[in-house]
């Protein structure tokens, strides 16, 4: 059984909400105070791909065969015909179809 | 100051990527609208959860410590920071690019801001893309699918289809990796991919998947600024 809800619950999901709209606007905000460098450039060109291989490494090392399969059929999809959505799309589709012969 | 485009047909542009983002996240609101009728959290309030907080992994942490018991306003707090700090990084490398449509319309658009199609949006910038409506476009249909899937987990909960078994678990990864095959150019590109998995692999073994994002990014900027050479280099 789960405890009773606390009666400050509507002021529980107010602060959650500002914090998740916080750490929105603080990295955003944040920025207006780094003055503009080609270091600056450089580390803003680098995150978006250091973080899709980060995500990409996670899955790897959290699932087995099916996921490597999976996300193995999205990057050579893509870098073969350079649609990235339906690469993707193609990856899910394997691994749902290994997943419902049982793997 | 004169603002940088924010029209219509970048906003559709944006919506058209969303659509593809949606799906899975319908399974997951079905699946966090189940978790929130178990804890008692009822139609409106969860449908409330959802619209203001638009982060699964956020959502479900913070169920789990009302379950627990251990609610109080510093740990919904803490909680929804902890599992959230990786939209620090987000909106802060969309920065130089959103803010040339003004504070206005920015802000609001961060509110639409996911794991998901912050990725898109970053790869329709790196294509060119100047329509700072793009981010706003991104960030509907995901939206609108996650309130759908909140309503119908809260109210049907019990007949879910597994979303494991629909694969969705990995179509932000798909995404990830079907992206960063795209947007590999050259050798250089290759660095910030093998820090990033490194960072990833070693921070998420012990503080979890958000964190293991965070230090993706952080790792793969910092050693670019590092090694960064004065304008004209290509990296």
């Amino acid at each position: 059984m789960n405890p009773p809800l606390p009666s400050t619950l509507p002021a529980m999901l107010a602060v959650a909400a500002g914090a998740a709209i916080a750490c929105r606007f603080a990295g955003y905000l944040a920025m207006r105070y780094l003055p503009p460098s080609h270091r600056l450039n450089a580390a803003l060109r680098a995150t978006p791909l250091a973080v899709m291989s980060g995500i990409t490494a996670m899955a790897l090392a959290a699932g087995g065969l099916t996921e490597a399969l999976a996300l193995g059929a999205a990057v050579a999809l893509s870098a073969l015909t350079r649609n990235d959505v339906g690469a993707a799309m193609g990856g899910v589709a394997v691994a749902a179809l290994l997943r419902a012969l049982g793997m | 100051m004169t603002h940088a485009p924010f029209t219509r047909a970048g906003f559709g542009r944006g919506f058209r990527m969303g659509l593809a983002i949606a799906m899975p996240i319908l399974a997951y609101g079905l699946a966090f609208g189940l978790v929130a009728a178990q804890a008692g959290l009822g139609t409106g309030w969860s449908l409330a959860f959802s619209a203001t907080v638009f982060s699964g992994s956020a959502q479900l942490a913070a169920i789990s410590v009302l379950q627990a018991g251990h609610a109080t306003l510093w740990t919904m707090a803490a909680t929804v920071l902890v599992m959230n700090a990786r939209y620090l990084l987000f909106s802060a490398t969309l920065q130089p690019w959103l803010s040339q449509a003004g504070p206005a319309r920015a802000l609001p658009s961060l509110l639409l801001l996911g794991d998901a199609n912050w990725i898109a949006t970053m790869r329709a910038i790196s294509e060119g893309e100047e329509d700072r409506a793009y981010l706003a476009g991104t960030g509907v249909a995901p939206l609108v699918t996650w309130l759908a899937g909140t309503l119908a987990g809260v109210v049907f909960g019990s007949i879910l289809p597994d979303p494991r078994a629909l694969g969705a678990d990995l179509m932000l990864p798909a995404f990830a990796a079907a992206m960063m095959a795209v947007m590999v150019r050259s050798r250089a590109s290759l660095i910030p991919v093998a820090v990033g998995a490194a960072a990833a692999l070693a921070v998420s073994h012990v503080a979890g998947t958000g964190w293991g994002i965070v230090a993706a990014g952080v790792a793969g900027a910092g050693l670019a600024a590092l090694t960064a050479r004065p304008e004209g280099g290509t990296a």
